[in-house]
């Protein structure tokens, strides 16, 4: 427990508040999820019983983990492929587009400097759930529809502004002296960018990519339309082929949604500590 | 440390390049679900026809854990299709199975896009019709299998006087009621509203459970809305008129408001949807609701033990009318070739080996004459068999209906709290707005 | 391992940190991918939806020609659609619960945040679980949590009404949270602050993260409280981030659709509706693609007035 010295004054019942308090934030936090896990081991007639339990009174229901990527429903496992690629390629194209953009509009002033800021906001503004009949038609015309690459395009083009303006804000808390050292060394714009400023701005960064990972992974009306083929469809729409006219297997539901939560924890248990970079104390890691 | 980020990330935008140049996707998949794939001057060599590619777009009606069979809407839909196929070589069906909520919105961007499906199973057509989209019914199948449905069905299927959809499977609704409740609380089967009220006003007062469930939330409001209706020899109009306020309309709509201010239905009927309220009665939880024959499968499946029975509707005067409902095919093709196609796979279809195993898996009633021979001694589908005759359908060929299924389905349940005559008048405004 | 010189910070606050003399021809490399992927995928939907606003569409979905007034709507020319949804009595309750809406969610949402973000970012065994509990929120589709909270609160099979049941706060049946427009209103704004969350806490905490040290031990040199500390040296230096989340949290909430959708999707009538459901309702239960359309442009001015009016007083992009 090094990093206990770090801390100023930090008596040892001043840390053991926090881990309480920390327990109950995590526990508020888990909660739904809980109920979606247990709801996902319980059996489609235990879920809507009215003598419901809060644990499985039939016994856990484990197959159901197991039954449903072969089921006819929906060929799961090419519903989670579809998603990670859809999702990591959005969120690459994402980074590649609005970093350059972020980097040059927080360093320098040009004039339509605002208006290309005031541009990319204004993606964000449109719903993609009332354009989606004019998605369609447009990936129609481009020979797209049906494919991974018109959800790709239209997840980065849709949450290019946060990820711009999120980087801006860090880009723009760099002091300047940053850069004019760096071009006194000799060093281009590009390498000032890549070699000097982006170590700086990691909590930017992550916190973009967990912005677009995430809204790639969960986006569901572009991709009911666009995608026909079941095996191209992401987990959000391959979850409604569950619903029933008159009954739904709830459990399958579940158990989807709690499976396709487990990537994004995963992707973000790895870039977490990067948030932990960014201006300390005069050294950069 | 940072090197190998940067390797990483440029090995990543290679992939997008080359995904993108591979203008990627998954194509073709299990059973008749594959892609259509190639376009264009493909010659998949079936010897003598030329080969056509037809779109399919079916909703869910059951799946894998809810059907009868464990088979499921989109592996039955699959399995026909293959077995079509194989008989079928020049014919190339793409199956996409959604679910009902979703269905509308695919379709309506399809047809925006001008991809609409050749073969499409749904409910109201009066709209495409208006458009002129579907081919007729006597383009897509032979007269023989038309002739085969039974006349009311096919009536219902007529917008000014040319029949466009083929009816696939139909409902009726009848009375369901838990009969140890019904026991306990020492009543009989009821016939007319009145005795209805009674026997529901007794079943909560001596079980404690709700009498009578009353779903009015917007899943399917319109059901019940015209049980009630029909009960006061109302509905909501004809092919050329939406009828919805209307007298005995208004006189329906205040039984209901009856039933809600005495206390019999479970609590908040405005807002219960229909799926969730259906389980409590199937877990013996409710003395009376309407229910149709996929409940009567569901029982068998969730908890057979239930002992209750199947009783005509109640009606104002105790005559019987209920509600039936037919869903249907239809196909948006324009060109000869495809009609050509659909024909073949309609009749394919409403063959009675094929068609009668759809519809039993399914847990519906045919709609064809022969049919309904070979079920008529199906003890389950008795009591709906037996009401078929005095069923009434919602006006489907009517082009404001759609709208006018929408405002029934938004606001009827607002009578659990305004007057009936406030209601009825705003469905009626909105379904003149539509026409 | 770079050394760069920290000047001391927070002391200079009017130190410029943009350089000057760029012309746009210079800037347009750096700009072009960007500008290139709103031009190809965004343009065309959203200039269909305003060309949509202007026609008549069939029930079918087919264009009939420019906009006709209804039989009772005012004569608007070609913006009759527009005549049609301004006389729409529904609308100005619409208008009020979405301002409602955004203004409860977020605040809420930004003052919680500020907070945990706050918290998290002190130093305490098992920090890095409770953020990864954090996250979770995020990570699950925003219509599964929607549907969880729904399920949970149902009055028959729901565990939260079991839990009050087990606690003896109701009796057999449960409350039914979702049948009522104030009750599912005021869940559904649960939701939505529990969904905007996370992504609000991340954001705060990475600007959080770069505070330099230096500077609060400043602040703790000349003596200043905890509190003040707080107010006086973190919360400036949160400026950007914060400015940033609130802006994307007022369109996302704003733009919601599915926890409304869910959470109020029983109750019968308009009562409880915002813009966004209102519109769905209009396309699917109307079949009028028009005067939805109308309204998702009416939908896209509101949020651009509330967005301008934020940049105006806010100035997210000027630097400190």
């Amino acid at each position: 427990m090094a990093f206990l010295a770090v801390e100023d004054q930090a008596t040892k019942g001043r840390v053991i508040g926090r881990m309480v308090i920390g327990l109950i934030i995590a526990l508020v936090f888990l909660i739904p999820y809980v109920v979606m896990f247990l709801g996902s081991v319980k059996t489609k007639e235990e879920i809507l019983s009215y003598d419901s339990q809060f644990l499985p009174r039939d016994g856990w229901q484990w197959q159901n983990y197991t039954e449903m990527w072969s089921t006819p429903e929906t060929p799961l496992p090419f519903n989670m492929a579809s998603t990670i690629i859809i999702s990591v390629a959005a969120t690459l194209l994402v980074l590649l587009v609005a970093m350059p953009a972020a980097y040059y509009t927080a360093r320098f002033r040009f004039p339509g400097r605002m208006a290309f800021m005031a541009l990319v906001i204004l993606t964000q503004m449109l719903q993609p759930a009332i354009l989606t009949t004019g998605l369609f038609k447009e990936m129609l015309l481009f020979n797209l529809a049906d494919t991974w690459l018109a959800m790709i395009l239209i997840n980065a083009a849709f949450n290019l502004a946060f990820a711009t303006w999120m980087m801006h804000s860090f880009f723009a808390a760099v002091p300047k002296e940053v850069d004019e050292a760096a071009q006194l060394d000799g060093a281009g714009k590009f390498r000032t960018l890549f070699k000097v400023n982006l170590p700086l701005v990691w909590p930017g960064i992550v916190t973009a990519v967990i912005f677009t990972f995430v809204s790639a992974w969960n986006e569901f009306a572009a991709s009911l339309v666009i995608l026909s083929t079941a095996e191209n469809q992401p987990l959000s729409v391959a979850l409604t082929k569950f619903i029933g006219q008159y009954a739904t297997s709830w459990q399958f539901v579940f158990a989807v949604s709690i499976v396709s939560i487990i990537p994004v924890v995963i992707l973000f248990f790895f870039i977490e500590k990067r948030l932990i970079g960014g201006l300390t104390a005069g050294s950069v890691k | 440390m940072m090197k190998k980020t940067w390797r990483t990330s440029a090995l990543a935008i290679g992939a997008i390049g080359a995904m993108a140049l591979s203008s990627c996707g998954f194509s073709g998949g299990s059973g008749g679900s594959s892609s259509s794939g190639a376009a264009g001057g493909s010659s998949s060599g079936a010897a003598g026809g030329e080969s056509v590619s037809l779109n399919m777009l079916v909703p869910t009606y059951s799946d894998t854990k809810t059907s009868v069979d464990g088979v499921g809407t989109k592996a039955r839909w699959e399995k026909i299709v293959a077995d079509f196929q194989a008989k079928n070589p020049s014919i190339k069906i793409t199956l996409q199975v959604e679910s009902w909520e979703n269905l509308e919105t695919v379709l309506k961007t399809k047809i925006q896009g001008n991809q609409a499906p050749d073969i499409y199973n749904g409910g109201a057509i009066s709209g495409f019709v208006a458009d002129d989209l579907l081919a007729k019914a006597d383009e897509i199948t032979s007269p023989e299998t038309l002739a085969n449905f039974q006349d009311t069905f096919n009536d219902n299927e007529k917008v000014g006087g040319t029949q466009y959809g083929l009816p696939l499977i139909a409902s009726a609704r009848a009375l369901f009621y838990n009969k140890a409740l019904l026991k306990e609380a020492g009543v009989e089967v009821p016939k007319t509203w009145d005795e209805l009220l009674t026997a529901a006003k007794a079943v909560k007062g001596k079980t404690g459970n709700p009498g009578y469930g009353m779903p009015l939330g917007s899943e399917e409001a319109q059901a019940e809305a015209m049980i009630w209706s029909l009960g006061a020899g109302g509905g909501f109009g004809t092919e050329s008129e939406i009828t919805v306020d209307t007298p005995q309309n208004l006189e329906a709509f205040n039984e209901m408001k009856k039933f809600i201010d005495a206390g019999v239905t479970q609590s908040n009927p405005g807002s219960t949807q229909r799926t969730p309220m259906m389980s409590g009665f199937v877990q013996g939880k409710m003395g009376f609701v309407y229910a149709l024959p996929p409940t009567v499968a569901q029982i068998k499946k969730e908890n057979p033990k239930l002992d209750y029975g199947i009783a005509q509707p109640a009606t104002k005067d105790g005559s019987a009318v209920t509600l039936g409902v037919a869903d249907r095919l239809a196909s948006f093709s324009k060109d000869q070739a495809k009609k050509d196609a659909v024909k073949k796979f309609m009749d394919y279809f409403f063959s009675d080996d094929v068609y009668l195993g759809f519809v039993k898996g399914e847990s519906f009633l045919p709609t064809t004459k022969s049919g309904a021979t070979a079920m008529s001694s199906d003890e389950t589908l008795k009591p709906f068999l037996e009401l078929l005759p005095s069923a009434k359908f919602y006006p489907t060929t009517n082009p404001a209906w759609a709208a006018t299924d929408g405002a029934l389905k938004s606001l009827t349940g607002q009578i659990e709290k305004s007057p009936a005559a406030d209601v009825l008048k705003q469905i009626q405004a909105k379904a003149d707005a539509a026409s | 391992m770079t050394i760069i010189p920290v000047p001391s910070q927070g002391k200079v606050p009017k130190r410029r940190r943009a350089l000057n003399g760029e012309s746009f021809l210079q800037a347009l490399p750096w700009l072009a991918p960007a500008i290139i992927l709103i031009l190809v995928v965004v343009v065309f939907p959203a200039g269909y939806m305003i060309f949509n606003s202007l026609r008549k569409i069939s029930q079918a979905g087919l264009d009939k020609g420019w906009a006709v007034p209804g039989k009772k709507d005012p004569d608007w020319g070609i913006f009759s659609n527009f005549g049609h949804i301004f006389t729409d009595p529904n609308l100005p309750r619409i208008l009020w619960n979405s301002l409602v809406w955004v203004v409860v969610v977020v605040t809420l949402t930004v003052i919680i945040s500020l907070v945990l973000a706050q918290f998290l970012s002190k130093p305490f065994p098992g920090r890095r679980l409770v953020r990864m509990a954090v996250v979770i929120p995020w990570a699950a589709s925003v219509v599964m949590t929607t549907t969880v909270f729904y399920y949970s609160l149902d009055p028959n099979y729901g565990p939260f009404n079991l839990l009050l049941e087990r606690f003896g706060l109701v009796g057999g049946e449960g409350i039914g949270f979702t049948k009522d427009p104030a009750l599912a209103l005021g869940a559904a704004m649960v939701v939505a602050v529990f969904v905007s969350l996370p992504f609000t806490i991340y954001t705060l905490l990475a600007g959080v993260q770069s505070v330099p040290a230096d500077t609060i031990e400043a602040a703790k040199m000349d003596g200043a409280g905890r509190l003040r500390t707080y107010f006086s040296v973190i919360l400036p230096q949160l400026r950007g981030s914060l400015a940033v989340a609130v802006l994307i949290n007022i369109i996302n909430v704003f733009n919601n659709l599915p926890i409304l959708r869910v959470m109020t999707g029983d109750l019968p009538g308009y009562e409880s509706d915002t813009l966004l459901p209102y519109i769905f309702k209009v396309m699917q239960d109307d079949q009028r693609i028009d005067w939805a359309s109308a309204l998702s442009v009416l939908n896209f001015a509101v949020v651009a007035v509330i967005v301008v009016i934020y940049v105006r007083v806010v100035k997210p992009l000027k630097e400190v």
